[in-house]
């Protein structure tokens, strides 16, 4: 009995060490958590892309805050944080508020997501049953690094001067995910390169149509690049993706079918605005720009004809100790966030401006005008705008363009190129008894990039 | 008595044995000599006292005695133990146990469990604290750890200055990360990974703190923060059947609410006034669906449009100023607390059965009359079916229950802040009032045309229609088999399993005010109909997390025993799982009585009111699984020579499956050794005075892992894009190829001494460790864009150093006892380097929360700007800036400020710590006393933030102190008020030197007062004996360095607990 016992455990003993010894790689082989995934497959690389609270309603604020498509009272300035107050007034310094929680931070973070994706797709087999899924998610990656690296250098670099382009600095070109390479800033010329690169690259990936506006597909990637060729001022290369824009998608919503009682007419619509090409909107909103705070220029109110039904879709009057001022409700995100994405409006502008601008005063106003009795009340015959030349007809288009594309986030960027065609717009601000002027052309129009940024990467500051 | 029943024992047994032995010839006894833990006592001398025949045991205790026939008396004495004599009669040759007791108190203690072995403390080289039941016993409470940290020697907790949560350590700190800075729990053996208040205090028969390497490298890679190894209560062999019980009853007052600091009700409505005036609220009055504002200033709003008169707004808001929401707390939500424990034990042992069995039933229901119920259930036996085979079992089974009392103060807060202080909840008569925290009562008024469920919210009621509640079921089972194989190897197997459930049950009620406002919100008004998006009913979360771990253990036991030479070592290996499961959904419409739901739709948007904005409903369901795999290899082994010299070494190899790890990495070998000398066991040595004296020094590796990081590049998924309906996730973990295990080494010098008699005795420790490899946040520019402004690395070298010294003494031993416990510690250290420290700006050090991670200073080294000052023409904070008085907040508080412009201030980590405890005892009453004292460190003190003041109605009572006119500075150092806000004269002014305080104090922690009742005074006890007790906590502070009135353990707006006191009974059968 007793020498059975003995033998059993000692064998129990050898078989259960040498166990350890054999099973051990194996055995520590096991992923800790199951939620955790090296980033491996399509579905890991495109679910990196899809987290559209991040990807798609960050934008950067900066370019709204600082330009005139609103003002505050003096009231509503004081109770601002410091930073804000900065950059209402355009300060020298301290416009944004240090670590990640910033322009900057947010633009640079779709830019690592995107070269995450982009390190690995090509690791990845392109199997020719997901080819599209392949194509999807690289296409996906490059368009959301150029839309990223657009905004930094629209806000951080000089307005483009093809003069000067390619000595004014630009942007660090983060191109992979590794954050142990230092950041440096190439010149202008080398990111608005970079981003065209990108965008042409993404329009050969990603599909006519996407799963959901929230994802880029060609027509998106074809807007931005317009987008990108106007402020560069290449209005022949903005006419031609503006145009091979439109071919892919062109539709207008009509205003009459709005409510302009609503307390945000676009609220049903936020991801069914038959406009929307691609959905992105504004982080926040900061506290000034919140319908709040923000009033309207009421020039800007007063320039509306009575039956354009932007005047009651757009702005709401304000009451209280704010009457005789007003608001913005008109954002397509249908509520107090800002929509910035790219919408068929801003393409019909953008082609009507090209052709204005090339002298083709006929198909620049039929472009106007496809768009503008859209916006008009439909119980009053609808008068065509007309224009003696193309000049006056790119006038026209131009005060068109700031009438409805107010709070996209796209002025800031039109007065730095304007000003660079000559359309010497002067800024103003007036509170706290207190004026604040900013020329044309300043160099103020490139924003100071974050103080901590500069003293961790040592790149050189804008000058002030 | 439990001598008597030994005696009894062996008697017995000796005189059945006696019966037919055959007088005529010299008899042979064997037999065998134990320790009353049953350790065998090798080299006891046994001698007869009437023949003169002597034997000595050997390495197993045996002996064997040659006898005479007849009457005799074996006297058996070994040094440290009692001698002891047993009356022979009739003798035969079967085994008799002897079991020794030590021979004095402290003697008693001298096993320390490492969790792998037991080793008799004069041998051990390393450093062990312990805590003797006795000692454990002075404090009542339903937990075993809180009770520690005022009774151990090196173990302190200090608070964190961000969250003002107490940090318990052992020796300071050994990482620079905060979530695993806390010491390894074992319970008997095993790691225990369940929920650490599952245990019953009574179950606890002594704590060891394994405070250095050669102590706690046994334990690998998770053992730098130190090891704190609860030991339960065991049945012995040969024992009568013992029984215990043990009850008591603990009531605390309602805490003091107003020891917080608010700003009175009077400066908040004149403030709020102000603001009024100035236009602040102009931009929040057109909206009330966005604000809620406060009572005053609807008020005012009211009076500003005609709505009401100037007078009737003035008496209205007059009424306001007497009240205080602190009371309405206090009378509404708070009571006393009273906690009950009952607990039970039965325990005794037969020639080969050991076995205790005990229960226990804890009630507790706090001062906001949250509930907790636990029952523990322990069976742990020990089967000697023959000789050299050791079976044991043990099942601990534990359950409990938490359900949520009344709101916390201050818990009830407003969109963007906090209620205003003058807010009442119920009106004269006791009836609840709304307080409007979300939306104004104007819009409430007209909101969805009276269509809508009443939105309003009345904190008096609200929290009847939650009910939160925890369930945890805690299983805890170990099986271990110990086998002799032959003389000097035994083979350990042990085996334990671990599972425990935790249930939360969140329902918010259709009558909470929660579950209308997303009802409300989601609702679609037509004409005509209201269509509830969200059903009505209740909303209820549930969640359930499984933790299963795992562990086998196999360990080869040597022990020898030689002339002068003693080897004792061991080889072990242990391989690891633990399994965490955890899943958390919610249903909507729930309906409690007949368990229905319904079904809602996520994945479409609607307008939300009262913005309109889109939005999905709320959805949280997930589930989550992490494993964790361990195997381990470990060695350890000391050898003694002529019992005074001894040599100790010990290793360990941790593998785990950290994921992506390259496997050389995953191998972390951590080793120590040690030597121990005991002077006073020299022929030479003569000192009478030091009668026990002994020299210890250890140094060895331990380490340090954070199960949450990972090399590779990974993601986490969070949910579903609910406009693609696809996944989405997170980069969770950044590739970082360097990632490594964090590594502590210590050297550690000992004096362990004593009087002849004991009467004076104590232990002398210096320490030295090296942190290296520390995992450390490091600053990480945001054109990385990693989403973080900080990035964990191995980049933290550390070092500290202290004494810990305790002294214990008998100072009066007669009738009347006085013994005094004394512990003294001091610590010190500092960041020997840090990555990434020199772009760290001085505004940073002198607004950091926590870890400053300065190299040369302290970890938690506390930094502050420069005063100058209160300008006395307006009362604005003054610092400096480039050596000049400044007010240049932005500049001082930005890129102004230089290191060197900083004021060092001190540690934030107590330098000298300690406690005092006196024992006096008179007959049968007995008194203990324990004041802990905590010295040399500073916090900061809490003041008017006007930031917080404005836009979040948080006040503090400084503000009354505030420079109002120019003279006041010579009276006061709180800045004046202005408006606008500027927020970095504010932070200026909170991160100055100003607000940095003293935080040494001396606080009385508890009273025992005892009275025993025993059968040798009362004879007619029905039970052999029973103690009454009293047990006063939470006394307070006897002296503090500060004049504000504030405990520095409770700064950052915590309340201190209050005075508690404790009766209880324990008995023994």
């Amino acid at each position: 009995m007793l020498s059975i016992i003995k033998n059993t455990i000692c064998t129990g003993i050898i078989i259960l060490v040498s166990s350890y010894l054999f099973s051990c790689k194996k055995y520590l082989d096991k992923k800790p958590d199951q939620r955790l995934a090296i980033p491996s497959s399509i579905q890991d690389l495109q679910s990196l892309l899809d987290n559209y609270l991040q990807v798609n309603h960050r934008d950067p604020f900066a370019g709204e805050l600082s330009a005139d498509d609103y003002y505050l009272t003096t009231d509503d300035f004081l109770g601002l944080n410091e930073v804000e107050r900065n950059m209402y007034t355009w300060g020298k310094s301290n416009l944004f508020a240090p670590g990640i929680d910033n322009d900057w931070a947010r633009c640079y973070n779709n830019v690592n997501r995107a070269n995450q994706v982009l390190l690995n797709i090509d690791k990845i087999e392109r199997l020719p049953n997901d080819g599209a899924g392949w194509n999807n998610a690289k296409g996906h990656a490059l368009f959301l690094r150029a839309r990223s690296f657009l905004f930094v250098v629209s806000l951080w670099s000089a307005a483009y001067d093809m003069a000067s382009a390619s000595t004014d600095p630009g942007i660090p070109l983060r191109l992979n995910p590794d954050f142990n390479e230092a950041s440096t800033r190439a010149s202008v010329q080398q990111s608005y390169d970079q981003v065209i690169a990108d965008l042409k690259q993404s329009i050969s990936l990603l599909p006519d149509i996407s799963l959901h506006t929230i994802r880029p597909s060609k027509a998106a990637a074809m807007g931005t690049l317009a987008r990108t060729y106007l402020w560069m001022r290449n209005y022949d290369s903005c006419f031609k993706y503006a145009d091979l824009c439109l071919q892919l998608k062109s539709d207008l919503k009509d205003y009459n079918e709005l409510s302009a009682l609503s307390t945000f007419p676009f609220s049903g619509l936020q991801y069914s605005n038959p406009e929307d090409i691609v959905n992105f909107s504004i982080t926040g909103p900061p506290a000034s720009l919140n319908p709040s705070r923000a009033k309207i220029d009421s020039g800007l109110y007063q320039s509306y004809d009575t039956n354009d039904l932007r005047r009651e879709i757009f702005f709401r009057t304000n009451t209280g100790v704010n009457t005789g001022t007003f608001a913005f409700k008109g954002s397509y995100a249908g509520n107090s966030v800002l929509y910035d994405g790219i919408a068929t409006n801003e393409i019909w502008l953008m082609r009507a401006e090209c052709y204005a601008r090339s002298g083709n005063k006929v198909a620049a106003l039929l472009d106007l005008n496809t768009l503008l009795i859209k916006r008009w009340n439909n119980t009053v015959p609808y008068i065509p705008i007309t224009a003696i030349d193309a000049r006056e007809a790119l006038d026209k288009i131009l005060m068109e363009r700031r009438k409805e594309l107010v709070m996209r986030g796209l002025r800031w960027m039109d007065i730095k190129r304007l000003n660079k065609e000559g359309a010497n717009i002067t800024l103003q601000r007036n509170v706290n008894n207190q004026g604040y002027t900013l020329v044309p052309n300043d160099k103020k129009y490139a924003l100071p990039i974050p103080d901590d940024v500069i003293s961790l990467s040592g790149m050189q500051q804008n000058e002030r | 008595m439990q001598k008597i029943f030994l005696l009894l024992l062996i008697s017995f047994f000796v005189a059945l044995q006696a019966t037919g032995q055959d007088q005529n010839n010299a008899i042979k006894l064997n037999g065998r000599v134990l320790s009353t833990d049953q350790k065998p006592i090798a080299g006891a001398t046994l001698s007869s006292k009437l023949h003169g025949t002597e034997a000595s045991s050997d390495d197993d205790g045996n002996f064997s005695i040659q006898l005479l026939p007849g009457t005799d008396t074996l006297i058996i004495s070994h040094i440290g133990f009692l001698q002891k004599r047993l009356p022979l009669n009739q003798t035969t040759n079967s085994s008799l146990i002897i079991v020794m007791e030590r021979s004095s108190l402290e003697l008693e203690e001298v096993m320390v469990s490492t969790g792998i072995e037991k080793i008799p403390k004069e041998r051990a080289t390393g450093s062990f604290a312990l805590i003797n039941n006795k000692l454990f016993n002075e404090q009542v409470g339903t937990g075993v750890l809180n009770r520690l940290q005022s009774i151990t020697n090196g173990y302190t907790s200090f608070p964190l200055r961000n969250t003002g949560d107490n940090l318990s350590v052992v020796r300071g700190l050994s990482t620079l990360s905060v979530n695993i800075a806390k010491p390894l729990i074992i319970l008997d053996n095993f790691e225990y990974q369940g929920d650490i208040n599952n245990i019953n205090p009574n179950d606890v028969e002594n704590i060891t703190f394994l405070k250095d390497a050669a102590a706690g490298s046994i334990w690998g890679a998770k053992a730098a923060n130190g090891v704190i190894v609860i030991t339960t209560k065991k049945g012995l062999l040969n024992q009568p059947v013992k029984v215990e019980l043990n009850t008591n009853l603990t009531i605390a007052d309602k805490p003091d609410l107003f020891y917080s600091k608010n700003i009175s009700s009077g400066d908040f409505i004149d403030l709020e006034k102000y603001l009024f005036s100035e236009g602040y609220y102009n931009s929040m009055l057109p909206y009330p669906e966005y604000y809620p504002l406060s009572p005053v200033v609807n008020l005012l709003d009211k009076a500003n449009r005609g709505i009401i008169s100037d007078s009737e707004a003035d008496a209205g808001i007059n009424a306001f100023r007497s009240q205080d929401v602190r009371k309405e707390y206090e009378k509404y939500f708070y009571k006393n607390s009273v906690n009950q424990q009952y607990a039970i034990s039965l325990s005794g042992g037969t020639k080969n059965l050991a076995w205790i069995l005990s229960g226990g039933f804890d009630k507790n229901s706090s001062e906001l009359n949250a509930r907790y119920n636990r029952v523990n259930m322990r069976f742990d036996n020990t089967y000697v079916p023959f000789k050299n085979l050791e079976i044991n079992s043990s099942v601990y089974y534990t359950q409990s229950k938490t359900t949520a009392g009344r709101p916390a103060v201050g818990s009830i807060s407003a969109m963007g802040g906090a209620i205003a202080p003058y807010t009442l909840f119920a009106d004269e008569n006791g009836n609840p009032l709304p307080v409007y925290t979300t939306y104004n009562p104007s819009y409430l008024d007209t909101a969805g045309g009276g269509r809508l469920l009443d939105w309003r919210y009345f904190p008096l009621d609200d929290y009847k229609h939650i009910s939160n509640q925890t369930n945890i079921e805690n299983l805890n089972a170990v099986l271990g088999i110990r086998y002799k194989v032959f003389t000097g190897f035994s083979i350990d197997i042990k085996y334990r399993y671990q599972s425990q459930h935790t249930e939360t049950e969140y329902l918010q009620g259709q009558g909470s005010f929660a579950t209308r406002n997303l009802i409300n919100s989601f609702s679609q008004l037509t004409p005509g109909s209201v269509i509830y998006k969200i059903p009505k009913g209740d909303i209820l979360d549930l969640s359930n997390s499984y933790t299963n771990s795992q562990n086998l253990r196999s360990q080869l036991n040597f022990s020898k025993q030689w002339h002068t030479h003693e080897i004792v070592a061991l080889a072990g290996s242990e391989i690891s799982e633990s399994v965490n499961k955890n899943n958390y959904y919610r249903t909507y419409g729930h309906n409690r009585d007949i368990l229905t739901y319904v079904d809602v739709d996520y994945t479409n948007t609607y307008p939300i009111l009262p913005y309109r904005s889109n939005g999905f409903i709320p959805n949280s369901s997930g589930f989550g699984k992490r494993n964790n795999r361990f195997v381990s290899f470990y060695a350890n082994g000391a050898y003694t020579y002529k019992t005074r010299y001894t040599l100790s070494a010990s290793a360990r190899r941790d593998a785990s499956n950290a994921f992506g790890v390259k496997t050389n990495d995953k191998w972390k070998p951590l080793w120590s050794t040690g030597v121990s000398w005991e002077i006073s066991n020299e022929p030479f040595y003569k000192l009478q005075l030091l009668y026990y004296l002994r020299l210890k020094m250890t140094y060895g590796y331990q380490g340090n892992i954070d199960p949450a990081k990972v090399a590779l590049t990974t993601i986490r998924y969070s949910n579903i894009n609910p406009l693609t309906l696809t996944p989405y996730s997170v980069v969770d973990n950044f590739y970082n190829p360097e990632l490594k295990w964090e590594q502590v080494s210590m050297l550690n010098t000992a004096v362990e001494w004593a009087s002849k008699n004991r009467r004076l005795s104590g232990s002398f420790e210096y320490y030295e460790k090296k942190m290296a490899d520390l995992y450390a946040a490091t600053r990480i520019e945001s054109t990385m864009g990693i989403g973080f402004a900080t990035m964990v690395r191995n980049a933290g070298k550390m070092k500290g150093r202290g004494f810990d010294i305790e002294l214990n003494s008998i100072n009066i031993d007669r009738k009347f006892r006085w013994a005094t416990h004394f512990i003294f510690n001091t610590y010190k250290d500092k960041v020997l380097k840090l990555k990434n420290p020199s772009t760290l700006l001085g505004s940073d050090i002198a607004g950091s929360t926590g870890f400053t991670g300065l190299e040369g200073y302290s970890p938690f080294v506390y930094f502050a700007y420069q005063w100058a000052g209160l300008d006395p023409a307006t009362g604005d904070p003054q610092g400096y800036l480039d050596r000049q008085v400044s007010k240049d907040y932005g500049a001082i508080t930005y890129e102004g400020t230089k290191f060197s412009d900083l004021k060092y201030i001190g540690s934030q980590f107590p330098r000298i710590f300690g406690s005092l405890g006196n024992s006096f005892s008179w007959r049968n009453f007995s008194l203990n006393i324990r004041v802990i004292y905590k010295f040399n460190y500073y916090f900061r003190r809490e003041s008017i933030n006007y930031r917080s003041l404005v836009n979040q109605s948080i006040g503090h009572s400084d503000y009354s102190l505030r420079w109002q006119k120019p003279g006041d500075e010579l009276s006061t150092t709180v800045p004046s008020f202005i408006y606008p806000v500027n927020n970095s004269r504010n932070s200026f002014y909170l991160n100055s030197e100003i607000l940095a305080t003293k935080a040494d104090h001396i606080r009385l922690q508890y009273i025992n007062i005892s009275y025993d009742l025993n059968k040798q005074v009362f004879k007619k006890l029905p039970f052999s004996q029973a103690t009454l007790y009293v047990v006063s906590n939470n006394l307070g502070i006897i002296w503090k360095a500060n004049e504000f009135g504030i405990d520095p353990d409770y700064n950052n707006n915590n309340i201190p607990p209050a005075k508690s006191i404790a009766v209880g009974l324990r008995i023994s059968l």
